[in-house]
């Protein structure tokens, strides 16, 4: 046994019951890495525990309302939290990929010390991973990216941070998932700032509407293909807005729209990963429903064929 | 067995750590600014890739050159700490001709050793923009691809070894295997 999810779990809660002294709120987006932590410290301090959910209005598709619903059938102590105005305003006019990590950390952090000063929490609980600091850079690494949860927290923050699971890569947080019997073990990753660096460019509710609305394709699509065999499901999959416009015709009018990436790769621990040899009809199947159904907004769809390194999954 | 992992700041230094943790090695992460008799009891250490540029950041490096001068034990330098250790025994480093990232075809040129056990030819993953240009006197090439002449090396007075590509990462075929054979590598220098 490489990985033992038992003695994690036994070890954690153990070290949790006496690193938590007081309350504690946890952030979680209801992904697997946040949904294990909350699950290890609801172990580890019970009531003293508050989830805390915050819809940034970057979320896909549906996934506030499931994200609620599976924490009632948790049965954890959360709230939800709509701060989707607070973001946009923070992420107006902004788009250097960077600045949008580092403003929505802040503006994650500031939920948060909200949050906690009303349950009256000393503590914050972060799903945080292995991948999540080492891209961020610290001292001796270069910052390939700035991870909301790390890279992206404001300096004067005064929460006491408990990252559970630091050293942690996915494949592993998938084991203890299983083992605790969570039931978003299997869900591909989606990053803290969600939507927001899904769009190349200026951060606005319209162009988050577009790339949710393709986010949807990309994922039905490949959800069903896997399901039916035509291939293994994806590690991660999704659709990214790019600022390129170009030349098409529609009807016999010309048109002049965006331009939607394909992008899914297939990883073990996101360290490394590979494009994902998706099928010709299966591309062709989401290239004529993003093309026909987002005729407004998008008329080229391209895929993604590069692989990590010299790429990063998402493309900021 | 108690194999530390150098930091020189790579993306796959902690993946290093995490192979020879699966692998039940006692081992654990240490600053490369961590002096050498601090390093305590130790029976091997793995130099881990990293940002510098070897050749014109040697600062970077912090106190690589000592952990070479000073043990007796064998180390396994990856990707800029191979770089480090071609440069500190008079080689050369410089940036590739081809820069190679991701899949790139492995030759094998001797099999012992590091390969022992493996195929001819594997896939390996890789991340680097500088090469080793001139291999260190006494020093033997292992292994080799189509765009990059040093792929691995060794020296054949000491039990020092060296990588450019990364064992460490999932993608790289056969990269448990390069760690068990470093490790066996180990416990015969111990008997």
């Amino acid at each position: 046994m490489m990985f033992d999810p038992k003695a994690f779990v036994e070890e954690k809660v153990e070290e949790l019951r006496k690193k938590i002294t007081g309350k504690a709120i946890i952030a979680c987006s209801g992904g697997v890495d946040s949904t294990v932590a909350a699950v290890l410290v609801d172990r580890a301090i019970g009531e003293r525990l508050l989830t805390v959910y915050v819809d940034t209005g970057l979320m896909r598709k549906g996934e506030t309302e499931s994200v609620r619903a599976m924490f009632i059938r948790l049965g954890v102590h959360f709230n939800v939290v709509d701060a989707s105005d607070e973001f946009f305003g923070a992420l107006k006019g902004v788009t250097d990929p960077e600045a949008k990590r580092k403003i929505i950390g802040e503006r994650f952090i500031r939920v948060f010390e909200r949050e906690a000063k009303t349950f009256g929490a000393d503590s914050l609980v972060q799903g945080t991973i292995a991948p999540d600091w080492i891209e961020s850079g610290d001292g001796v690494r270069d910052t390939i990216k700035s991870h909301h949860n790390v890279g992206g927290l404001p300096k004067d923050m005064k929460l006491k941070l408990v990252e559970p699971l630091w050293d942690l890569y996915k494949d592993e947080v998938r084991l203890v998932a299983r083992y605790l019997g969570i039931e978003v073990a299997e869900r591909q990753p989606f990053p803290g700032p969600a939507l927001a660096i899904r769009i190349i460019g200026e951060v606005t509710p319209e162009a988050a509407s577009i790339v949710r609305d393709a986010c949807v394709i990309v994922e039905e699509e490949l959800e069903e293909a896997s399901s039916k065999g035509l291939m293994v499901r994806p590690w991660q999959y999704f659709a990214v807005l790019l600022p390129v416009q170009s030349v098409g015709v529609q009807g016999d009018r010309r048109a002049y729209g965006r331009t939607i990436a394909i992008r899914s790769v297939d990883s073990t621990d996101a360290m490394t990963a590979s494009f994902s040899r998706i099928p010709y009809d299966v591309l062709e199947r989401i290239s004529l429903r993003i093309s026909n159904e987002m005729k407004a907004n998008v008329n080229r769809v391209v895929y993604d064929v590069t692989h990590k390194p010299p790429a990063t999954i998402e493309w900021e | 067995m108690r194999v530390f992992v150098v930091d020189n700041g790579g993306q796959w230094t902690h993946r290093e750590w995490r192979v020879l943790k699966y692998l039940q090695v006692e081992t654990k992460i240490v600053p490369n600014t961590t002096p050498f008799d601090q390093l305590g009891q130790v029976d091997a250490l793995v130099l881990s890739g990293g940002a510098p540029d070897v050749a014109s950041e040697a600062g970077r490096m912090g106190n690589n050159g000592e952990y070479i001068d000073k043990a007796d034990f064998p180390i396994l330098g990856i990707c800029a700490g191979m770089h480090f250790m071609a440069n500190h025994f008079g080689g050369s480093t410089g940036p590739a001709i081809r820069a190679e990232f991701s899949k790139t075809r492995l030759y094998v040129d001797e099999a012992d050793g590091l390969f022992a056990g493996l195929p001819k030819e594997f896939d390996v993953w890789e991340s680097h923009n500088d090469e080793v240009k001139n291999v260190p006197e006494r020093f033997e090439v292992l292994a080799h691809s189509n765009t990059c002449k040093v792929e691995a090396m060794r020296s054949i007075k000491r039990p020092l070894y060296a990588l450019q590509f990364h064992p460490e990462v999932e993608n790289t075929d056969f990269g448990m295997d390069i760690f068990r054979n470093f490790l066996k590598q180990v416990e015969e220098w111990q008997k």
